[in-house]
């Protein structure tokens, strides 16, 4: 078994020194018409630079840009698309942070790659292997209003969804992107229509080509959809441990055929874990997961976290799976 | 039934009466001092001056623009939730979490038992009661959304931090009625983001106002409110405060299917736009809150608090406010 350290998706944009507010000052430069496009792309430049080299300092094996340029999971990748507009602001789950809701006022189209400069410009800065990580169709779908008639149906929207982001799959995977995560909190929501979540990554399957898919879930409680999980045609399947007190005795015993993203370390709160007692839960789940590879990593991209706390976070990580590593 | 109460603590508010949510934008002066002042150049007496004379202004203010229930403006402030904790015993503060687009504050952390030891408020409510006949509201964090936006690395879980936090914020809410506070606005934001945590916030807020002898309100926004209505009406505060028109008044809608029996602060002014609403519209809105509420109970105001906006943009929102409030009365009458 080899264990891969990594991280969910976001990292810090800011942080308490001068030169991490950068990219926080040109935009607000931006707005006053005292800076251009191009001096906000050259901060979320240097900003990208530096929470990879903070990923690679920590020990992780495996980077993400930390979604440095996304405003926020929704809007990033939805504002992009033709036929949308972006809506006023709501909570994102049960975080202290709000994303702007997107209207679909129009047939989604992708009229341009969404991720693939971001991509490759994080590869360019990092000496580690890069994860791209894009927010999926159901969870796209499901907080997306619909201004045109046919999107009231929330089986269009997660089908349309699936077009344009099927597209930016092959792209990415055309890019050189062996890994490409996959984000869909919102099947923990209630009243969730499972069948077109799985709908909606088949279609996504169907596009990668040699590039393997990570199907990542955070903020519920996974464990009553896990067998179902474990039929989707993805290779990895990331679970957010710190809302389901029951998962690791489940997959002990009911095993795992994918390779599995450990979501062990709580991504959202400041406290550092037990290592002993996540130690414990490892020995326990390791010999469950019936693959090659087992990826350890945070519950949630590290966004929610002050920088240095982040930081703190990863190089605990890296220090307990250090001891599980082959 | 709370136009009594508010009689019987000696308020006599016109119909459809006008207020804020709680903050307004710092002056550049005032701004500019906060910079300098965390970097050591100037005094906190020099600082407080400021602080003085930006509340003074906006009391004026909102006193010219004929506003019925004043709020402090809330200038010695930095966030909600960080200004409590900078305030009482078992806090650090963190460093800078994103909360929006290109919005950042400083997460606190919980690392010891939470105390309140001094009042916090109070000595801004009092300065600025004392300069306007109009009541000003009392204005604190409750303690579910202390609890709910603060990092814990003490408590055993959210329940244990949420009632250690109602005990001590009670404390405030007394001091500020000591003062002679008679409208107290408890802010709960957080309020819908677990629904099944619904109970816990209602147990908390029980804890903070129970048997005190002042008219309640609640603000809350930016969340999936038609998932904990009509449970929320079973909250024991006089009125709730909702930001509606950021979201197109789309909780009209459940409060048509179920009724809404407390007082209702209608938020008729989008505070995340530049845009300045015209009067037009907002008669419309105010027109939209009388379907479901009817006028003794309704209270008009912005969504939330105005300090994402310019000083220019705060004034014109407010006298559009104030202008449609007239229009309305005169329509009524």
């Amino acid at each position: 078994m080899n264990l891969i350290l990594t991280n969910a998706g976001s990292y810090p944009r800011i942080g308490d020194t001068p030169d991490e507010q950068i990219l926080r000052q040109t935009l607000a430069r931006f707005d006053r018409q005292e800076a251009t496009e191009a001096d906000i792309r050259r901060a979320e430049d240097e900003m990208v630079r530096r929470a990879i080299a903070e990923q690679i300092e920590a020990g992780l094996d495996l980077v993400t840009d930390g979604q440095i340029r996304w405003y926020d999971p929704i809007s990033h990748i939805a504002g992009k698309l033709g036929g949308t507009k972006i809506n006023g602001l709501l909570r994102y789950f049960d975080t202290n942070f709000y994303f702007r809701q997107p209207v679909l006022v129009d047939r989604l189209v992708r009229e341009c790659p969404l991720l693939v400069e971001e991509y490759r410009y994080a590869c360019s800065v990092s000496s580690r292997p890069v994860k791209p990580v894009l927010t999926g169709p159901y969870t796209l779908a499901v907080f997306s209003l619909a201004e045109r008639a046919e999107y009231r149906d929330l089986e269009r929207r997660v089908e349309d969804y699936a077009t344009v982001l099927a597209e930016e799959i092959a792209d990415l995977a055309a890019a050189g992107a062996d890994l490409i995560q996959v984000d869909e909190p919102a099947i923990v929501l209630d009243d969730v229509s499972f069948d077109l979540f799985a709908a909606g990554l088949r279609a996504l399957a169907r596009a990668k080509g040699t590039a393997r898919l990570a199907l990542y879930i955070s903020f519920g409680d996974v464990s009553p959809l896990y067998e179902r999980l474990q039929d989707l045609p993805v290779d990895v399947l990331g679970l957010d441990f710190t809302y389901s007190p029951q998962l690791v005795d489940r997959i002990a015993v009911e095993g795992s055929a994918k390779a599995l993203g450990l979501g062990l370390i709580d991504g959202r709160n400041t406290k550092l874990e037990s290592e002993a007692e996540i130690a414990a839960a490892l020995e326990r789940l390791l010999p469950a997961i019936r693959s090659e590879v087992a990826y350890l990593n945070p519950s949630t991209g590290l966004e929610f976290l002050p920088r240095d706390r982040a930081f703190r976070k990863l190089q605990h990580l890296v220090r307990i799976g250090l001891r599980f590593k082959r | 039934m709370s136009r009594e109460k508010l009689r019987a603590l000696g308020l006599d508010l016109p119909l459809l009466p006008t207020t804020s949510v709680g903050s307004f934008p710092k002056p550049n002066e005032l701004q500019q001092a906060r910079t300098r002042w965390a970097r050591g150049l100037i005094s906190r007496d020099e600082l407080e001056r400021l602080e003085r004379r930006a509340t003074e202004f906006w009391i004026r203010t909102q006193e010219e623009l004929g506003m019925d229930v004043l709020v402090d403006g809330e200038q010695y402030r930095g966030d909600m939730v960080t200004y409590f904790a900078e305030n009482m015993r078992g806090f650090e503060i963190g460093g800078l979490v994103r909360s929006y687009g290109n919005r950042y504050y400083r997460k606190p952390i919980i690392v010891s038992e939470v105390r309140w030891e001094r009042p916090i408020t109070v000595f801004w409510w009092r300065f600025a009661q004392s300069l306007t006949a109009k009541p000003v509201k009392g204005m604190l964090t409750g303690p579910y959304t202390v609890m709910d936006w603060c990092f814990n690395e003490y408590y055993p879980d959210r329940r244990a931090t949420c009632l250690a936090l109602a005990r001590e914020i009670r404390k405030e809410v007394e001091a500020l009625i000591e003062a002679g506070a008679r409208i107290i606005q408890i802010d709960e934001p957080a309020l819908s983001v677990r629904p099944q945590e619904l109970p816990l916030a209602r147990e908390a807020l029980q804890i903070v106002t129970d048997g005190l002898p002042a008219y309640f309100i609640s603000h809350a926004c930016y969340g999936a409110f038609e998932k904990i209505y009509p449970e929320m009406l079973t909250l024991p505060v006089d009125n709730f405060d909702l930001e509606m028109s950021n979201s197109n008044l789309d909780l009209l809608e459940h409060f048509k299917r179920s009724p809404f029996t407390k007082d209702l602060s209608f938020g008729v002014v989008d505070v995340h736009s530049h845009v300045i609403e015209d009067v037009e519209t907002v008669v419309a809105r105010i027109r939209q809150g009388l379907e479901v509420v009817p006028a003794e109970a309704l209270w008009i105001d912005p969504d939330c608090g105005l300090k994402t906006r310019t000083v220019e943009e705060a004034i014109a929102k407010l006298r559009v406010i104030v202008e449609a409030v007239g229009r309305m009365r005169a329509a009524i009458a």
